[in-house]
């Protein structure tokens, strides 16, 4: 009863975030997509409310780029090419801050 | 363009337009969907993103690409050809608006270069200062935004139904 796993004495704390750090969603400004189309695809592949798809989409517009997803890179990584399908420029950079 | 019919069940939606007005327009996303073969309509710009997943994702990107423009042409059926109508229902809504920003995207790259990204975002462009071909191009680009906006209103109208 009660046996507990053999466990190595070496610590593994390495966390895949400290390994990789953090990965930022960047999209760019196209002057071509709609921004009712800008919103609906922020709404669709973020999960964001209308306020929060809209506010990244100003950002987009007025300077350029948004950050629209901050996480672990194979997820960012997933969310651009989702990006991309929607024909959307997006890009993946590191978050300075955990590099 | 007028919505005419939308069903409630199918969430269908069914949409009337100008056999003359867009029928020469069918011919530019044709067109435009012919130089899409093996390009991507918005440039492949991924920032920190491995070479092999790249090219890995091009080719899928380029595959879906070239599904939903040929779900938006096979929306110009033989209906729309007698009586003017389209019809798409609410799995058809994405892709079709999916092909929409490919081929506007492209129209801008091969047809509206001349035209500054101020003056096609805020739309003033004047279209009987335009040659051909831009002028076609032009219109489809505002058609093609027209169906989107259309979707995008029918795809609010189920959402705030849920």
């Amino acid at each position: 009863m009660g046996t507990h796993p053999h466990t190595s004495p070496v610590a593994h704390p390495e966390t895949d975030l400290e390994l990789h750090g953090l990965w930022r969603v960047v999209v760019l400004n196209d002057p071509v997509n709609l921004m009712s189309y800008v919103v609906m695809v922020f709404r669709k592949i973020f999960g964001f409310d209308d306020a929060t798809a809209r506010k990244h989409m100003m950002e987009v517009h007025e300077q350029g780029r948004s950050i629209v997803w901050t996480g672990l890179r194979e997820k960012a990584e997933a969310y651009t090419f989702t990006l991309h399908q929607w024909h959307l420029t997006a890009i993946i950079e590191p978050d300075e801050a955990s590099h | 363009m007028k919505r005419v019919i939308e069903q409630e069940a199918m969430k269908r939606i069914e949409v009337r337009l100008s056999l003359t007005v867009v029928a020469p327009l069918l011919d530019v996303i044709k067109s435009v969907n012919d130089s899409l073969q093996d390009k991507l309509a918005a440039p492949l710009e991924m920032g920190e993103v491995d070479e092999d997943l790249r090219e890995i994702w091009h080719d899928e990107l380029i595959g879906a690409q070239n599904s939903d423009i040929a779900k938006l042409l096979a929306m110009f059926d033989r209906e729309f050809f007698a009586n003017g109508l389209i019809a798409f229902d609410s799995d058809y809504a994405e892709p079709v608006m999916r092909a929409c920003a490919a081929v506007r995207l492209r129209l801008r790259e091969q047809f509206l270069k001349g035209l500054s990204d101020e003056v096609l975002e805020a739309g003033e462009v004047e279209m009987e200062q335009l040659a051909e071909p831009p002028r076609t191009a032009f219109m489809c680009y505002l058609f093609l935004a027209t169906l989107q906006e259309l979707i995008i209103q029918h795809l609010d109208t189920i959402t705030g139904e849920e």
